[in-house]
């Protein structure tokens, strides 16, 4: 009896072995000389393809792999759509042709973000929960996602009747980071008064948005206008 | 012979049991990384009838050797530099004359717009400036019938330039590549073409000209499918002395060979899904050539092509197979075109060669594999224009060959 139970208890874990190798979260991480707080699926697999060696804002990029193991193949699973073994071809076909170079490759989440944190422009992955103190982290962009999370909780920006006697208002647009589990990662100013984008940052910090896969980016607008 | 053989079986326990691992080298040089790999393969090849691609095969030949070792790196953050010396001995071509494969400055100014000049791999097809790099797919030999080992040199690179680039399209349909490029081709005199020509007792000083071409390749919406188109025009000089049938008494005399037409059209198509790989293409060569001011003049018009699929059934194992069809057609005028008679009829095996092939590959580790294949063929195209197989070796041809081949590769 004593023997079943274990054997049941080795094809439990063996059954879920793949679920939790599959389960890997991954965060994308940046040097800091990378001023975009969100980059493009597109955009993401076209750096570490090598098809781009800057984003669309023209600062240098350039890919860090990680050796193997659940995260990498999640990455490559989710953002590359390719294997392991058909990206090392790829490599190599570049590498070999003078058309490309083979990215460099770092065993744990602890080197990569070292080496990312000190070379300018890198692009790495890493796990979902290695704290990621010297880099930034990347929200990605997904086309298929943005704007479908749903927004569940709204703050309304403080406006100052100051401001609205002085007749200052306008536009303010934000790029905000949803992460997955809904609440607002990482707020970016696109465009707009400074003063009053201060007073939509501080509220949209508080927006809480629908669960999702995966980490989301989505563009806001916000009016203030004095006349109300 | 004996230490030889334990020396070789040595180091490829060491290399299988990890004991030497392989590991792509890199070095600062003014504060940049420079990156260095290598390549090398052994093959063995043996036949049942026909010698083949210049070997002694049906004896069984291991006259199959070649190697690579290239250096690059980032010289800004747009520009990158590095070259690669190749050299091979396939039989009588190659004869371990190295040479500079490829040696670029690459200057990409957008993703969609970038600048490659020096001596550059020329983009024709879905492998003409892989075909060297064995280890990058499942089969030993690339389909004959449109990437000639032989005439490897006619194709692979040229001094120039090339403009190319990514161009994402809108509303999810894909991505675009692009390359345009012209510059100046030099053949091997170690080539399949230059030994060809020696049966007929024309000896080549040198082979090249100007070429230029384009590729538009299309990676589409539906996932893991690429298609696109190739072509590639050539203006071409070829300088040699031969003895002239006509008056051997003379002996040696200039010979000279331009082109009046040399293009090719390429088709192709891929489709990867997981860990299955199909791929089809279709190239047209025509070369109308012109011999000593109209002595005699021979178009010929080779059409090839091939569908082949591989599945990596686990991680180091791999299977494929292909189909490749091959038909040569040539017609020549002028005052010695009795030395040349028009080969028309592609039914006859002189004028083809269809061959099936298939392939396993394994992968002892990430830098070491080995691949067995056999091919089937039909037909030894034996013409005015190289196949694979040459009078020299034959003293008469058999209509059917069957070839074993045996290759391992390392790659770092």
């Amino acid at each position: 009896m004593k023997s079943l139970r274990l054997l049941s208890l080795v094809a439990v874990v063996i059954m879920l072995g793949p679920v939790c190798a599959h389960a890997a979260e991954v965060k994308i991480i940046a040097n800091p000389s990378v001023t975009a707080n969100v980059i493009s699926a597109g955009e993401l697999k076209s750096v570490f393809l090598e098809e781009k060696n800057s984003l669309s804002d023209g600062t240098h990029a350039e890919p860090v792999l990680k050796k193997s193991g659940p995260v990498h193949e999640a990455f490559l699973r989710q953002y590359l759509g390719r294997t392991d073994d058909d990206l090392r071809t790829y490599y190599r076909a570049l590498v070999f042709t003078g058309r490309g170079s083979m990215p460099k490759e770092l065993s744990s989440d602890a080197e990569v973000i070292a080496y990312v944190a000190g070379k300018r422009g890198a692009i790495g992955y890493v796990s979902s929960e290695t704290s990621t103190e010297g880099v930034k982290t990347l929200a990605v962009a997904d086309a298929g996602n943005i704007a479908e999370r749903k927004l569940i909780a709204r703050v309304d920006p403080g406006y100052p009747e100051t401001l609205k006697r002085l007749n200052i208002g306008g536009t303010v647009r934000l790029q905000v980071t949803i992460a997955p589990k809904g609440n607002v990662e990482n707020v970016q100013v696109l465009g707009g008064n400074p003063i009053l984008a201060e007073f939509a940052i501080s509220a949209v910090k508080q927006w809480v948005y629908a669960a999702g896969h995966s980490r989301t980016s989505t563009e806001v607008t916000i009016l203030f206008d004095p006349r109300r | 012979m004996h230490r030889r053989i334990v020396a070789v079986i040595s180091v490829c326990l060491c290399l299988w049991s990890g004991q030497v691992t392989l590991k792509a080298q890199e070095f600062k040089l003014f504060d940049r990384t420079v990156q260095v790999h290598g390549f090398a393969s052994q093959g063995l090849v043996y036949t049942n009838e026909n010698n083949w691609l210049t070997m002694n095969t049906s004896q069984g030949s291991a006259a199959f050797t070649d190697f690579g070792l290239n250096m690059s790196a980032p010289a800004t953050d747009k520009l990158r530099v590095g070259a690669q010396v190749y050299d091979r001995n396939l039989g009588q071509l190659g004869q371990y004359h190295p040479s500079l494969d490829w040696a670029v400055a690459d200057y990409r100014f957008k993703p969609w717009f970038g600048v490659r000049g020096g001596k550059v791999k020329t983009t024709l097809g879905l492998y003409n400036d892989t075909q060297d790099l064995d280890f990058l797919r499942t089969f030993a030999l690339l389909p004959q019938s449109v990437y000639p080992t032989d005439l490897r040199d006619a194709s692979i690179a040229h001094l120039g330039g090339d403009l190319y680039g990514n161009i994402s399209l809108k509303h999810r349909l894909g991505t675009l590549s692009y390359a345009a490029y012209a510059g100046h081709r030099s053949d091997s005199l170690y080539s399949g073409n230059a030994y060809l020509a020696s049966e007929y007792r024309v000896y080549y000083s040198s082979y090249g000209g100007l070429q230029y071409g384009g590729d538009l390749r299309w990676s589409t919406p539906l996932k893991g499918l690429l298609i696109g188109a190739s072509r590639i025009d050539g203006d071409l000089t070829g300088k040699a002395k031969f003895i002239n049938p006509l008056n051997p008494g003379a002996g040696f005399v200039p010979y000279a060979e331009v082109s009046k037409a040399d293009w090719s059209n390429q088709f192709y198509g891929e489709y990867t899904a997981g860990k299955l790989r199909i791929d089809s293409e279709y190239r047209r060569f025509v070369h109308d050539g012109i011999v000593n001011r109209g002595l005699i003049e021979t178009v010929t018009d080779v059409r090839g092509w091939y569908i082949s699929g591989a599945y990596r059934f686990i991680k180091r194992l791999a299977l494929g197979a292909y189909y490749s069809r091959y038909s040569i057609t040539s017609v020549s005028g002028g005052p010695e075109a009795a030395y040349a008679p028009d080969q028309t009829d592609i039914s006859l095996p002189a004028n083809h060669l269809y061959d099936k092939v298939i392939t396993g590959r394994v992968d002892l580790n990430r830098f070491w594999n080995v691949k067995v294949e056999g091919h089937f063929m039909n037909g030894y195209g034996a013409s005015t224009y190289p196949d694979g197989f040459y009078p020299q070796v034959n003293s008469h041809f058999k209509p059917n060959t069957n070839a074993l081949v045996v290759k391992t590769g390392v790659s770092f």
